[in-house]
């Protein structure tokens, strides 16, 4: 019998052990995607009760994206919710800020748990006085029970405190901890008033995140549109690269060539340029390749060209 | 023709039931008057209700687009069944409806007579049939679906395609009116127990059936609901938050508390919570009402608005005034819980304590309220803020996920107490032993899948308290089964009913946290052949098809569903745009399973018709969401022979024992 | 006086706290139903409160390369009224509309009106197919792949349309298609045709 509720009590210190390791595990889920996390939290201007992150809008999509690139350059949850409130207004949060009328919203529990429990807190304290000092005893009244040895009961009292406790414990754990724990919140970054009056980044960031979700055409779309406003070679390679992958060759040559024009011998634009010629051209294309090995025998991409050469 | 006799019966039923209304009073006000008029007048209002709500259906299966409901909300183009469903897909139909279940209610009320509330039943029917005349004469002058109109249609756009699209349309609406409307009768006899003197004093004894069969229907309403989302909507979810689920939430939830605080009646007569929820819940019936055919919120189930909000609006104030005047005026609370007027047998005295089960009972009081108060606060708060500082601003599910969640939790807390605690309070040490298997399996709930996965703590927390709930209540059933007579005898006396409701909570709990938990989605753009994939789960596109008819344009993606060589399964989500209401309508394409559900939308297609944009995702355990919200009804159901049961054993009890300090209460007594 | 039996029990303390309780909750409900009626009594009060896009504000920047390939900058043209048009391929209500912005464009460029058509979430082939369809081809079109743009003006969808004045500022703002009575309505006395 002794060994059996030591055996038992064990098993419990175990399960504990494993449920405080797992919750503590838990804590960071494991595929957390801070754009979706903070997607879930804004509501969809053009639908009914559906988050950024759930809804088919086209307008929710173009703010996935958004919250996608602007994260990509380093802006911290905060902000993007400042810019996207401070264009489609406070309604846009799925929870309202806590402070105003929104305070008093985030308020509200906690007072209607203390106006439920006040009271009956309070009447129960007047009716264990008495008891307790018998100030006024009454034969008649069963409410309080003789505390005899004869009854070992746990007291109504003590069950209530420490029911009470327990789930005001659990309530207040899971409220408070949860949200917290779980907001990965990067280092605070001052806003970056330069980062507003310069699309460029803004663009890139966009179209590198089109570019992971395979959509190409978009991608080169917007590196077209970056490209007008700021012609950087770098941006004319990534357009060349993406133009490549939707089998746009004639352009991604031509751009290729550009970048040579005016910086020959680039390792990154005669990449380009053998990539985009393995169509059309296959001998010319080799040449390239070759010369960009000579030029950059320890670029990333070398040993996959090495292959490539070597085979074809 | 059919015109006039709808408008006819609703004129007829207006008179009726203020005829109805009279005629109770006065018996309420002297009993000695016949009551046979009365019962009349109640059941020509329901005859009235049934003729009008069977002249719109007439007129909508004969498409006599002449009517200006039918013209607006039938179609030749509909099917049979979304025709019949038609009368409640649009306002004025819908408040036919909610007469008929309301009237229907009226006459159940107005025929059944308990020997222990003859005093009450008149009050509970003057209260109803307040009700019943406002919504004849809303009915009748704001909201007449007879109107006709000129030149009349050739034919008509149909009920909105959404509200065609599933099964559940036909079930729903009636169900969630039923229990809505049923709440009626609590509210009626608590009305009437405050209005009634000392014989109102156990008027919870009546009102409970009543409260049951309305909470009943009111739970399979609002899982039919959450049902009909999952299936139409397409964005993969149940439960968003939105302001017309909170509006049938809310009275769930203070019903459910009102059933609670009358568990133990001869406590319940002292305190005022039974009056205050049973009126809250007819008053956030009320509110409920007025959110949705108003205008003034914004969700998928609202209706469009109408001119109804004002009325409805002033009626709520008004009834909640009243309520709240009737209850400061006449109800009295003993200060202290002695005995009330020095007569009550001492056998009853142990009823009297303050053992742990009513801490456990009043701690869910106090639970479900705060929930309620926040669900409350959460819906109206934009109206509030809008009007208050002119600012827009919105109340959506990270403020209810982190208020409701954390409160339900602790609800489910409660729940896997109240079979461990036994009324007159147990040692620690048994107290310990009987808790220590639930507790051990709530340990596990939360150690497997926090160290297998990270669902987040949030999840854990309900997982664990879930599984404390479950263990606890199937001991309890077990106990309770095994008890003489087995199961049958068991079943019969409405002893499972509890505990069945509790473990269907906690497996809609387990449901709820793991689809939040573990639910993966992709979308992406496809193109035939082309595949994606999701937490194990693969959908490879075979084919794009395209349909056009007079109803509309559908395109069909057929998906592969399983790997790439061995495809398990076709799932076909479709696209169908309809014309007559320019909406496009996105149908998922879900495959059920055990444990998880492999859900698939067609979100767009290319113009050129050669790719499509696919959202695969996989919600693991949503059907325990339904399988609990089913066992949450069916233990309503059980529970209610027990009512009838202990209702007649007690009124005769009651009627005894109220019969020696009320009866010289004479007719005018009552103020 | 059924009740006094009741009543005479009852301590002073208690009893008063129980006369606070409904008047309390009488103020709640007071309270509760005025708000609501002045929601009521105006449904349309407050439906468009983005700071960034509202009338009155300075425009967010619009720059870009149109589809034939010039340079397209806002705030380049100051003094002249802009239309500034939201639009996708995919979208119905967007088809029809065009017809109706190639048509007033042509007819007030002579006072000074420029109309320029973001192409939201849409790919140049079908952009031009579309324009090409409804004889809008010569509209100042700025693609907008990601929708980047359209989010940068608080937009909630598609079409919606912005009256930009000479001063630079946002005049109006529709959600939704534009019909030719909106436009004389909101966009002939920018003009300053009476």
């Amino acid at each position: 019998m002794r060994g059996r509720r030591i055996a038992g009590t064990l098993l419990l210190l175990v399960l504990l052990l494993g449920a405080v390791v797992g919750t503590y595990r838990s804590v960071r889920p494991v595929d957390d995607d801070p754009a979706r996390r903070l997607a879930a939290e804004l509501r969809c201007p053009a639908c009914q009760g559906e988050s950024v992150a759930d809804s088919r809008s086209p307008i929710a999509a173009a703010m996935r994206d958004v919250i996608t690139a602007q994260l990509g350059q380093g802006r911290s949850p905060d902000e993007i919710r400042t810019y996207l409130v401070r264009r489609y207004g406070a309604e846009v949060l799925s929870a309202p800020p806590a402070r105003g009328w929104g305070l008093a919203l985030w308020l509200v529990p906690v007072l209607a748990l203390g106006a439920g429990a006040f009271p009956a807190v309070h009447a129960y304290r007047r009716h264990r006085r008495p008891a307790a000092a018998g100030s006024r005893p009454r034969a008649a009244d069963a409410v309080v029970r003789p505390a005899g040895p004869s009854r070992p009961a746990v007291s109504a009292g003590r069950v209530w405190t420490a029911g009470a406790v327990t789930v005001l414990v659990l309530v207040g754990g899971v409220a408070v901890a949860a949200p917290r724990l779980a907001d990965t919140s990067r280092p605070a970054r001052p806003p970056d008033p330069a980062a507003s009056a310069d699309p460029v980044p803004d663009l890139l960031a966009l179209a590198r995140t089109m570019e992971e979700q395979n959509r190409y055409e978009v991608a080169a779309e917007i590196y077209r549109t970056a490209l007008h406003q700021q012609p950087a070679d770098e941006i004319r390679l990534r357009l060349a690269f993406t133009l490549i992958r939707i089998g746009q060759a004639a352009e991604a040559t031509r751009l290729a060539e550009a970048v040579l024009a005016s910086r020959p011998d680039t390792p990154d634009a005669l990449l380009m340029l053998g990539l985009a010629q393995r169509g059309n051209d296959p001998t010319a294309s080799t040449r390239t390749l070759r010369r960009f090995l000579d030029r950059a025998p320890g670029h990333p991409a070398a040993a996959e060209i090495r292959h490539l050469v070597g085979s074809g | 023709m059919t015109g006039q006799v709808g408008t006819g019966a609703l004129g007829v039923g207006l008179a009726a039931s203020v005829a109805a209304t009279l005629l109770w009073l006065r018996h309420a006000l002297s009993p000695a008057a016949p009551v046979r008029s009365a019962r009349l007048a109640t059941v020509t209002a329901l005859t009235a209700a049934v003729v009008a709500c069977g002249a719109l259906e007439w007129a909508l299966l004969r498409h006599d687009f002449s009517l200006r409901f039918v013209a607006e909300n039938g179609g030749r183009h509909v099917p049979l069944y979304y025709t019949v469903t038609g009368l409640w897909s649009a306002l004025d139909g819908s408040l036919l409806l909610w007469l008929l279940i309301l009237t229907g209610y009226a006459a159940l009320l107005a025929r059944t007579v308990p020997a222990g509330d003859r005093r009450l039943q008149p009050w509970a029917m003057t209260t109803v049939g307040v009700v019943v005349v406002f919504f004849f004469a809303l009915s009748y002058f704001a909201a007449n679906p007879f109107h006709p109109v000129s030149p009349v249609p050739a034919d008509g756009p149909g009920p909105n395609p959404l509200l065609r699209e599933h099964p559940a349309m036909g079930l729903h609406p009636p169900l969630l009116y039923a229990g809505y409307v049923g709440l009626v009768v609590p509210f009626g006899y608590a009305l009437a127990g405050l209005l009634a003197g000392p014989a109102g004093r156990r008027w919870t004894i009546p009102a409970r059936r009543w409260a049951l069969l309305a909470w009943t229907l009111l739970t399979t309403g609002i899982l039919l609901g959450a049902w009909w989302s999952y299936a139409v909507l397409g964005w993969g979810g149940y439960w968003a938050w939105d302001p017309v689920e909170n509006a049938s939430l809310l009275p769930w939830l203070t019903a459910t508390a009102f059933l609670h605080s009358i568990r133990r009646p001869h406590a319940a007569e002292r305190t005022g919570w039974p009056v205050g929820l049973a009126c809250a819940s007819f008053l956030l019936v009320l509110l409920g009402t007025f959110l949705t055919r108003s205008g003034v919120v914004a969700s998928v189930h609202a209706f469009t608005e109408s001119p109804l909000g004002p009325i409805l609006l002033g009626f709520l104030l008004l009834t909640a005034v009243g309520t709240v005047l009737l209850i400061g005026w006449r109800l009295r609370v003993p200060a202290d819980p002695g005995p009330s007027d020095g007569t009550a047998p001492l056998s009853r005295s142990a009823a009297r304590t303050f053992g742990p089960t009513d801490a456990a009972l009043l701690g869910n009081r106090i639970m479900l309220t705060t929930i309620a108060a926040v669900v409350l606060a959460g819906t109206l708060a934009p109206l509030l803020a809008e009007a208050l500082s002119g600012s827009t601003a919105a109340v959506g599910p990270a403020y209810f996920n982190r208020t409701v969640v954390p409160l339900a939790i602790g609800v489910l807390v409660l729940v896997g107490l109240a079979p461990l605690l036994s009324p007159a309070g147990s040692a620690p040490g048994e107290l310990a032993r009987r808790a220590a298997v639930p507790a051990g399996v709530a340990l596990a709930g939360m150690a497997v899948p926090g160290l297998l996965s990270r669902p987040g703590p949030t999840v854990l927390a309900a997982f664990g308290c879930a599984g404390f709930a479950l263990t606890a209540t199937a001991v309890d059933l077990r106990r309770r089964l095994s008890g003489d007579g087995g199961w049958r005898a068991a079943a019969r006396s409405g002893r499972l009913g509890g505990p069945l409701a509790h473990a269907g909570i906690a497996l809609v709990a387990v449901g709820a946290a793991a689809s939040a938990g573990y639910t993966g989605s992709v979308q992406r753009e496809l193109a035939v052949g082309e595949s994606l994939a999701v937490s194990g789960a693969t959908a490879r596109l075979t084919a794009i098809d395209r349909a056009g008819g007079d109803t509309g344009m559908t395109v069909r993606a057929r998906l592969a569903l399983g790997t790439t060589d061995r495809p398990t399964a076709t799932a076909v989500p479709e696209l169908t745009y309809d014309p007559r209401h320019d909406l496009t309508v996105s149908s998922p394409a879900i495959r059920t399973g055990l444990l998880r559900d492999t859900y698939t939308t067609l979100l767009a297609v290319s113009a050129d018709g050669r790719t499509a944009t696919v959202r695969l995702a996989v919600n693991p355990m949503v059907s325990l969401v339904w399988a609990g919200g089913a066992l949450t009804a069916l233990g309503g159901l059980l529970a209610l022979p027990t009512t009838r049961r202990r209702a007649r054993v007690r009124s005769g009890g009651v009627s005894g024992e109220s019969a020696r300090p009320a009866v010289p209460a004479a007719p005018g007594a009552v103020g | 006086m059924t009740g006094t039996s009741h009543r005479r029990r009852l301590p002073g303390r208690l009893a008063l706290r129980r006369r606070w309780v409904p008047l309390l909750a009488l103020l709640g409900i007071g309270a509760l139903g005025a708000t609501m009626a002045v929601r009521v009594a105006d449904p349309e009060s407050g439906t468009d409160g983005s700071p960034v896009s509202a009338p009155g504000a300075p425009p967010p920047p619009l720059t870009g390369h149109s589809l034939s390939g010039t340079p397209v900058d806002l705030a380049g043209l100051r003094g002249r009224v802009v239309v500034v048009n939201l639009f996708a391929s995919w979208c119905g209500p967007c088809r029809d509309e065009l017809p109706l912005l190639a048509e007033t464009r042509r007819r007030w460029t002579s006072r000074d009106l420029q109309v320029i058509a973001v192409a939201v979430r849409d790919s140049t082939t079908a952009v031009r197919a579309l324009l090409a369809e409804t004889g809008a081809e010569e509209l100042t079109v700025l693609p907008d792949p990601a929708g980047a743009t359209a989010v940068n003006w608080g937009a909630f969808g598609v079409p919606e349309t912005f009256l930009v004045d000479r001063e630079g500022r946002i005049a109006d703002r529709a959600t939704g298609p534009v019909t030719a009575k909106w436009l004389d309505r909101h966009l002939t006395p920018l003009l300053g045709i009476p």
